[in-house]
């Protein structure tokens, strides 16, 4: 039908305008049936309940209720208690930290996999994954378990005769390590997903035009695949900002966290108001985070064909 | 003399990657071990027994926490996995200006922790909508952070789909919903499935998210979280041992289905 309309007007007339809108039209429909159920499942479930959080911060909590009177208390206090302020700066130093060693680590190994990985290449993404078919408690707990003051590790050492080390035993090192070990899957999946779709017969042609290897990273691999490090930073900074089981764990008594503190107060505090300031500001933080990796890492290279285009 | 060199470094990469299979598995092959001591507090020296399990198929608790482990982990995966496909191929097919608006919706959730969705859907079901812990307010919860999973994993399988071939069955008369089901499922499924089992994994043993909106209804996380005040139970190594065991036979059953390429996972040899 619409065929035979533009066989009569002939082009660039009304009945083509026409056509072009119909068209756009059922795109725009097409895309509401594809993509609004899902959009609108992140609005219901995600942002109404994060509002709520908003909502809740500036009221009060007394024996477990909450009452809507609205006031800023519960911001001075966050601000004001220097408990709070500690617990805060060094879960952002923890994630500041891990997040780095994770780079370090994931870059290689990611690359490795889609590189030379070959038809093996999913099995050994998927090896990555695995681990978290194990709880995040019982995984936490077998850590301890090897490196506790009666693990493994420290067992075999007092059997050489170099005893104890101490660094592993309930100290922030402990807890870092224990958050590398459950996110450094994270990043290097995000980085190797974005290397999946790297074209490596560009490193080819910067050969061919005489780059070194170290130069054709900075210059080709990382730029073009910075969109996988920022998904990756992003997906490791924002839970260990956040972390509360590890620290409380494997940190011991120096590393009680943001977290840890927020879940309290949804746990055996019962100041909802409070917990719900503190995670007010958990998500200002993390988006203060994002921000940083945006300044830092150019994604305006990132595209999929950025140097093809460029 | 540089091929030399990036030989070296190739095999320092290869190296490094084994370092870091070694260490992630190492906590599970201690899971593993420690559920066959006698006495998991003191699992060194060894001292075997097959106790944990027996005790692991007499306790109803367990049986009933997978159980719910695993409804919560294939209801959150199906619901993610399908919003995510949906939300893919919409963005990335059709033009529209709810595009951006789109694309930035199904990526917030990377950007609010676990413990912050648990608590926000905590406080909204009980303050806002009245709703005690419930099973199918967990499934949601957890869908959350999984639509993002599946729609990253979805988007980077995607953008090197040739639409053309969409194109062509619509051509000849195909309607969108058949066109996905003959032409555009048989090339993307394993990153489907990869984004499923995403989804699957991380909600099976999702604690932060659904210990805040499951109420009293156990899963294997939260049972686990209970007993740590007694020290946790060998039954719990036992469990875990034994999906261990299941997905170590899967990925045997995965390398030889690869080695002798008989299904090859979306890989092409000409890539």
């Amino acid at each position: 039908m619409a065929r035979g309309s533009v066989s009569k007007g002939g082009l660039g007339t009304s009945a083509m305008t026409g056509i072009r809108s119909s068209l756009a039209r059922r795109g725009q429909f097409r895309f509401a049936c594809l993509a609004g159920p899902g959009a609108l499942f992140i609005v219901v479930a995600l942002l109404l309940p994060l509002l709520a959080i908003v909502v809740f911060s500036f009221w009060r909590t007394e024996s477990y209720e909450l009452y809507a009177d609205w006031n800023l208390d519960n911001y001075r206090v966050l601000l004001g208690e220097p408990a709070y302020r500690i617990f805060f700066l060094r879960s952002l130093a923890m994630a500041a930290a891990v997040s780095f060693v994770c780079l370090v680590f994931a870059w290689p190994i990611a690359y490795f996999i889609a590189k030379h990985g070959g038809r093996y290449r999913l099995l050994l993404v998927l090896l990555l994954a695995a681990p978290f078919f194990t709880g995040v408690i019982l995984r936490i707990t077998a850590l301890q378990g090897l490196l506790g003051p009666i693990g493994l590790v420290n067992m075999a050492l007092a059997e050489l005769g170099i005893g104890p080390v101490g660094m592993l035993m309930y100290t922030p090192l402990a807890a870092g390590l224990g958050l590398f070990y459950l996110f450094v899957p994270f990043m290097a999946t995000a980085i190797y997903l974005s290397l999946a779709n790297f074209n490596f017969e560009l490193l080819e042609v910067a050969k061919i035009n005489g780059a070194r290897p170290w130069r054709a990273f900075v210059e080709i691999t990382w730029p073009l695949n910075a969109i996988g490090t920022a998904i990756g930073l992003v997906l490791v900074f924002i839970p260990c900002l956040a972390s509360a089981l590890t620290q409380r764990f494997l940190g011991g008594p120096n590393a009680t966290s943001l977290g840890m503190s927020l879940a309290q107060q949804f746990g055996e505090t019962g100041t909802w108001a409070l917990g719900s300031a503190m995670g007010v500001f958990l998500f200002l933080a993390s988006l203060a985070g994002i921000l940083v990796v945006r300044r830092t890492i150019d994604l305006k290279r990132a595209g999929f064909t950025g140097a093809l285009g460029a | 003399m540089t091929a030399k060199r990036l030989g070296w470094a190739v095999a320092a990469m290869g190296v490094l990657l084994a370092c870091i299979y070694l260490f992630l598995y190492a906590p599970i092959f201690y899971v593993i071990y420690t559920s066959f001591a006698a006495d998991i507090v003191w699992p060194f020296p060894p001292a075997f027994s097959m106790a944990a399990y027996g005790d692991l198929f007499t306790s109803s608790l367990y049986g009933d926490a997978l159980r719910n482990s695993l409804v919560l982990g294939l209801g959150s995966a199906l619901l993610s996995t399908v919003l995510a496909t949906g939300g893919a191929i919409g963005v990335l097919r059709h033009r529209s200006r709810w595009r951006g608006l789109a694309l930035g919706l199904f990526l917030t959730p990377l950007f609010v922790a676990d413990l912050l969705i648990g608590i926000s859907t905590l406080a909204f079901n009980a303050r806002v909508l009245d709703l005690p812990g419930n099973m199918y307010s967990a499934i949601a919860a957890n869908a959350i952070p999984g639509t993002s999973f599946a729609f990253l994993i979805i988007l980077a399988q995607l953008v090197r789909y040739d639409w053309a071939m969409d194109d062509a069955a619509m051509v000849f008369g195909a309607g969108p919903v058949r066109c996905f089901i003959e032409i555009t499922l048989p090339t993307i499924w394993p990153c489907l499935l990869g984004a499923f089992l995403i989804g699957f994994i991380l909600a099976f043993n999702n604690l932060e998210i659904s210990f805040y909106n499951l109420g009293a209804i156990p899963t294997l996380p939260s049972v686990a979280w209970g007993s740590l005040r007694f020290g946790l139970g060998p039954e719990l190594f036992a469990l875990a041992a034994m999906v261990n065991f299941i997905v170590f036979a899967i990925f045997g059953v995965m390398y030889l289905l690869m080695r002798y390429k008989i299904v090859r996972f979306g890989y092409r040899e000409t890539l």
